[in-house]
C-alpha cells in the first residue's frame, strides 16, 4: 500500500506538476475547499502589508474562505498595539470580507494567542478542524510533549481515510533554509505518525523562504516562511528542493477538490513563484459507519 | 548416510551439553562471592535511577502544589474566554501574574526545582546530551533561536517579544509530564519552569543546559 502511495505521488509530482505560470488556473469548482497559507508574517512592516494587500487583490478572483497561519504571527511583543499593527490592520480587508484565520504558534508567539478569537485556536495550542473533505491538524512544534503526541496519534487515527489530512505547524521537517534547516529531531518523532495514518500534506514556516519539497515518504511538504519576513539568498537548494524562492515575500493559495490539490504560490508583487496540481493517493474507503463526524 | 549424520548430530549435541555443563560449573566455582564490576555498575545505575525517580517525584509534588495555588488565584479572577480584544488577554495575563506574585512573595530559586530535583534533571540532561541523540538535541537548540543575553529571576515575567528556544523533544519526553498551567523553557543555559497563562517564571535551574550547541 505504501509502495503504491509512493508511486502515485512520484508520478503525480512528475506528470501533474507541469503548469506554466501563465497557464495556471484554479478550477474554482463548487464545494471545493479554498484557502491561503502564510508564515512568519507578523512583522508589522511594509513587506507584510504589501503581501497582505496582494492577498486581498487575489481574493477577488480566487475567493478563498480561510487562511492557515504557520506561526510567528506576532513578532516582538503581544500588546494590543502589536495585534493591531501586525494582524488586524494588514488583514482588515480580508477580515471584513469574512475570511477566517486559523493560527499555529511559532517560537515568536506568546502562547496566550490561543485566546485571541480571530486566530480560531479553540483556546488550545494544538487543535483540529474540518472544511469540506479536508481535515486540518494544527500542532505546536515549540513544545512536542508526550501529551500532544498522543493527541495527534488519536486524532489522525479517528479521522479515518476518507478525508484529506493536512498538518501544519511552525518548524519544518524538511527545509533547505540556511538559517534553520530541517527539524531532524522533530521529524524523527512525528513523521512516522504521519506516514502511519496517511497524512497527505504538511505546511510549515520558520525559515524565511518558500520551498516545495519533493514528496517524502509519500507526503507533500511545503515551507512558507516569507509572508512578512524574508531572508534573501537563504535558500540553499538541495536534493530535496522541488521549487523554491528567497528573493521576495510570498503566500500560497490552495484549492482542494476531490482528490486533487491545486496550488499556486505568488509573490508580494503578484508574480507566480510556483504552481501545480497534486493528487491524493488512492486509499481504501472507510465503511459508511466509520470516520469522523 | 542419514544414519551416520544422525549419530554425528547426536554426539555433537551430547558433547555441547556436557561442555556447557562443565563450563557452567567451572564458572560457578570461580565466581567470587562478591559482585563483579558489571553487577556493581548495574547496582550503581539502579541507585541513580532510583534517585532520579525520587527527585522527579519531589519535583512533581512541588509542581502540583504550585498549580493548586495557580488555580486558586485564577479562580479569584474573572474567567477569560477567547476574545476579539487583545487588551483583555494582556490584562488577564498581567493581573494573574501580579496576584501569583502576591500569593508567593518570598518565592525563590530552588523551591520547585529542589536540590534532589535539580540533580535528577542534571542527570537526565547530561545523559541525553552525551548519548546517541545528543547531536540532534544540540541541533534542535541551535536551530531554535538560542537566546544569548536574557537573565530571568523567579517571579519575573518572561520578557515580551523574546522568542522561545525550541526545547528538544527527546529531552521533553524524558522530563516529568507537566500540567497545562506550566511548561519548561530553555533560556540561554537555564532550564526554566514557566506559568504559561501568567507568563511568569516559577523557578529555574541555572547553567544546566550544555553550552556546546
Amino acid at each position: 500500500m505504501q509502495k503504491l502511495r509512493f508511486l502515485v505521488l512520484t508520478l503525480a509530482s512528475f506528470v501533474l506538476v507541469s503548469a506554466r505560470a501563465d497557464e495556471f488556473k484554479f478550477p474554482l469548482k463548487s464545494n471545493s475547499v479554498r484557502f491561503a497559507a502564510i508564515g512568519d508574517m507578523g512583522t508589522g512592516e511594509a513587506g507584510q502589508y504589501e503581501t497582505a494587500q496582494r492577498m486581498f487583490i487575489v481574493h477577488r478572483t480566487f475567493p478563498f474562505e480561510f487562511v492557515i497561519m504557520l506561526g510567528d504571527n506576532i513578532y516582538g511583543g503581544s500588546s494590543p498595539k502589536d495585534f493591531a499593527k501586525k494582524f488586524e490592520i494588514p488583514y482588515k480587508p480580508l477580515l471584513d470580507a469574512g475570511v477566517k484565520f486559523y493560527a499555529s504558534l511559532g517560537n515568536h508567539d506568546n502562547p496566550n494567542e490561543r485566546l485571541y478569537k480571530p486566530f480560531n485556536m479553540s483556546d488550545s495550542n494544538y487543535y483540529t478542524f474540518k472544511k469540506g473533505n479536508v481535515r486540518f491538524f494544527v500542532l505546536d512544534s515549540n513544545y512536542m510533549d508526550a501529551k500532544q503526541l498522543a493527541w495527534l496519534e488519536k486524532q489522525l487515527k479517528d479521522a479515518g481515510n476518507n478525508d484529506w489530512k493536512i498538518c501544519y505547524f511552525h518548524h519544518p521537517l524538511y527545509s533547505s533554509g540556511k538559517t534553520h534547516g530541517s527539524s531532524i529531531e522533530l521529524r524523527g518523532l512525528i513523521e512516522p505518525i504521519f506516514v502511519k495514518y496517511g497524512v497527505d500534506a504538511v505546511f510549515s514556516g520558520h525559515d524565511h523562504v518558500y520551498e516545495r519539497v519533493k514528496p517524502e515518504k509519500g507526503i507533500y511538504y511545503f515551507l512558507e516562511g516569507s509572508s512578512g519576513q524574508l531572508r534573501p539568498g537563504d535558500l540553499a537548494r538541495s536534493s530535496i528542493t522541488e521549487q523554491g524562492n528567497d528573493s521576495d515575500r510570498t503566500f500560497m493559495l490552495i484549492e482542494i477538490s476531490g482528490d486533487e490539490m491545486y496550488f499556486q504560490t505568488l509573490s508580494r508583487t503578484g508574480s507566480q513563484i510556483d504552481s501545480g496540481v497534486l493528487r491524493r493517493p488512492v486509499r481504501t474507503p472507510e465503511p459508511a459507519t466509520a470516520g469522523t463526524k | 548416510m542419514n544414519t551416520n549424520l544422525a549419530i554425528q548430530h547426536a554426539l555433537g549435541a551430547v558433547l555441547f551439553l556436557t561442555s556447557s555443563c562443565f563450563a557452567s560449573n567451572s564458572q560457578a566455582s570461580q565466581d567470587p562471592p562478591t559482585a563483579g564490576p558489571k553487577q556493581e555498575e548495574s547496582a550503581e545505575a539502579k541507585e541513580l535511577e532510583a534517585k532520579t525517580a525520587a527527585g522527579f517525584k519531589e519535583f512533581q509534588e512541588r509542581v502540583d502544589a504550585y498549580v493548586k495555588l495557580h488555580k486558586s488565584v485564577a479562580g479569584s479572577l474573572p474567567n477569560i474566554k477567547p476574545t476579539t480584544e487583545p487588551e483583555k488577554i494582556t490584562d488577564h495575563q498581567r493581573e494573574l501574574a501580579q496576584r501569583i506574585r502576591e500569593a508567593r512573595p518570598h518565592a525563590r530559586r530552588g523551591e520547585i526545582f529542589t536540590e534532589n530535583a535539580k540533580d535528577a534533571f542534571r542527570r537526565v540532561i547530561t545523559a541525553e546530551f552525551q548519548g546517541p541523540h545528543g547531536r540532534k538535541a544540540r541541533t534542535t537548540i541551535r536551530q531554535g533561536e538560542p537566546l544569548k543575553k536574557v537573565h530571568l529571576q523567579v517571579n519575573e515575567s518572561y520578557p515580551d517579544g523574546v522568542p522561545f528556544t525550541t526545547l528538544p523533544p527527546s529531552l521533553l519526553l524524558k522530563f516529568p509530564k507537566l500540567p497545562e498551567q506550566v511548561a519548561y523553557r530553555i533560556v540561554v543555559h537555564d532550564l526554566v519552569l514557566i506559568d504559561v497563562e501568567a507568563n511568569l517564571v516559577v523557578d529555574r535551574i541555572p547553567e544546566i543546559i550544555p553550552n556546546n550547541f
